[in-house]
């Protein structure tokens, strides 16, 4: 992920005026786009682990003092500490590159609403990914466990994809489109659009309340998704995603 | 106590079931003789509820397996892929199931040092990196410092050497709980005196019967009312029968050569 910071850093921001508006505006962008990316590979790592070890998890769940929701809370948990570790390294390598390159030293506007959208990011993207693995489990679906441990990153360049095109009211529906608006907001300090952030048209203003709403109805419903799958699982042998 | 009732599983709905009307009782320490592919290991994965039940049910101590959540101390398995829950070293693994179950891991480190696994090969390596018969020994082991009342081991003596096969043997018939194996070897019911045997072909299980009266027995091609066990392998009738008629069961070493048995009884 340094690869992308550097590159937005040297070599995307080819013409950029050294004007601190502009470069905080670009800074915004660049930790919104990129926090995602980041946070979605370490979602496909969360993926490939309950997956590979879903018949551990349905033995530890019935017969060791781990109930299914202790097990999820203490997965979470350790997840979570991961989530937040590559938030914090790409926030403090955005700011320090981009202070290094620019000579500014920018920072958001509204740190306590930034920090806020990481640890829900963080939270969506742990109940994203193990609502995906256990899916695939409860399926009976190995041919499809390479595939879908990688859902999240493509959906996080599809979301990407908001810097040039405008997604109008699916800005709203796709959750990692609702975290880079607000990531973008709360850094910046500006009203989200609904995409073409790059483009002279840009899309339209879009309103923070339903962005933060969006992204904890879907956090909260993967969650229940989560707890009703994970006693449903019977668990896919390492062999059998092998063999396919 | 655990009691299977009709049990029916397959894998794929269009499939043949891979256990078929299984019913059975095991209340004490039991063997379940088969050959390879027969579906011992499907049936001990239904009994952890590893494995989509299509029809039937099974209980232990009275709880349908489906409803048991948490609860130590009622079964063990040693299956691999269901002890491999983190790619950890072997000793931190075993000190792990211990403390989730309220273990002992004393008893894994007796085992695994009576079967020749050093300490120092407990620290430095993860379960994948073990050899076949090292795999085998680390789960046993793992599977019986549960202390459960219930320990189902799938193929506990596959890879081992015969020395070290005894050195298990001895743990397994001083373990306070029942005990629930299933091999394709025939050779150590001498060794496992005072255990119920059932058979499992195809499919279907069959039995029990007492590991002494198994070793007088001996396998008939034919459907004998009176005999100890009446099967069916390949549709044909096979049955256990004591008397000086047909081949003494642990001539065959194991259970896969039931098929070739049959073949050569058909022939003379």
């Amino acid at each position: 992920m340094e690869y992308w910071v550097f590159m937005w850093a040297y070599i995307f921001s080819g013409g950029l005026p050294p004007i601190e508006e502009v470069v905080r505006d670009y800074t915004s962008l660049a930790y919104g786009s990129l926090i995602i990316i980041s946070l979605s590979a370490a979602a496909t790592a969360i993926c490939n682990e309950l997956i590979y070890s879903s018949k551990s998890i349905k033995f530890v769940t019935k017969y060791t003092r781990f109930s299914p929701l202790r097990f999820l809370a203490e997965n979470f948990a350790s997840c979570f500490i991961v989530l937040l570790i590559i938030s914090a390294v790409m926030f403090v390598s955005i700011i320090g590159l981009f202070c290094y390159k620019f000579g500014m030293l920018i920072l958001p506007q509204n740190a306590t609403g930034l920090i806020a959208t990481s640890l829900l990011s963080a939270i969506f993207l742990y109940a994203f990914s193990a609502f995906l693995s256990l899916l695939l489990v409860v399926l009976k679906a190995p041919k499809s466990a390479s595939f879908i441990s990688f859902v999240p990153l493509i959906l996080s360049f599809l979301a990407y994809g908001s810097l040039w095109v405008d997604f109008k009211i699916l800005a709203y529906i796709s959750p990692l489109n609702c975290i880079t608006a607000l990531c973008y907001h709360f850094f910046s300090g500006k009203q989200p659009v609904t995409g073409a952030f790059l483009m002279l048209n840009k899309g339209d203003f879009m309103d923070v309340s339903f962005l933060a709403s969006s992204l904890i109805a879907w956090t909260i419903s993967l969650f229940i998704l989560v707890v009703v799958l994970l006693r449903k699982i019977k668990g896919i042998g390492i062999e059998e995603i092998r063999l396919v | 106590m655990i009691i299977a009732e009709n049990l029916e599983v397959s894998y794929r709905h269009s499939q043949e079931p891979v256990l078929k009307n299984v019913n059975a009782t095991f209340d004490s320490k039991s063997l379940v003789l088969g050959p390879n592919g027969s579906g011992k290991t499907t049936l001990f994965r239904a009994v952890c509820g590893l494995t989509n039940i299509t029809s039937g049910r099974i209980l232990i101590d009275d709880l349908d397996v489906e409803e048991i959540y948490a609860k130590t101390g009622v079964l063990a398995v040693n299956f691999p892929e269901v002890l491999s829950l983190l790619s950890i070293k072997v000793h931190d693994l075993i000190e792990l199931y211990a403390d989730l179950t309220d273990g002992d891991s004393s008893i894994a480190y007796k085992i695994l040092t009576d079967l020749g696994l050093t300490d120092k090969i407990l620290r430095s390596k993860r379960l994948r990196e073990l050899s076949a018969g090292q795999l085998k020994a680390v789960c046993t082991a793992i599977a019986l410092s549960m202390k459960a009342k219930h320990v189902l081991l799938d193929e506990p003596f596959e890879q081992l050497d015969p020395a070290r096969k005894h050195v298990l043997i001895k743990y397994l018939a001083s373990y306070d709980g029942i005990i629930i194996l299933n091999t394709h070897e025939t050779w150590l019911l001498r060794k496992l005196i005072g255990w119920n045997v059932f058979f499992m072909f195809e499919g279907a299980l069959y039995g029990s019967v007492h590991v002494e009266d198994l070793l007088k027995a001996r396998i008939s091609l034919k459907d004998e009312p009176k005999a100890l066990i009446r099967m069916k392998v390949s549709g044909r009738p096979i049955s256990l029968v004591k008397g000086r008629k047909g081949k003494p069961i642990l001539s065959l070493e194991s259970l896969d050569k039931v098929y070739e048995l049959a073949l050569e009884m058909e022939k003379t």
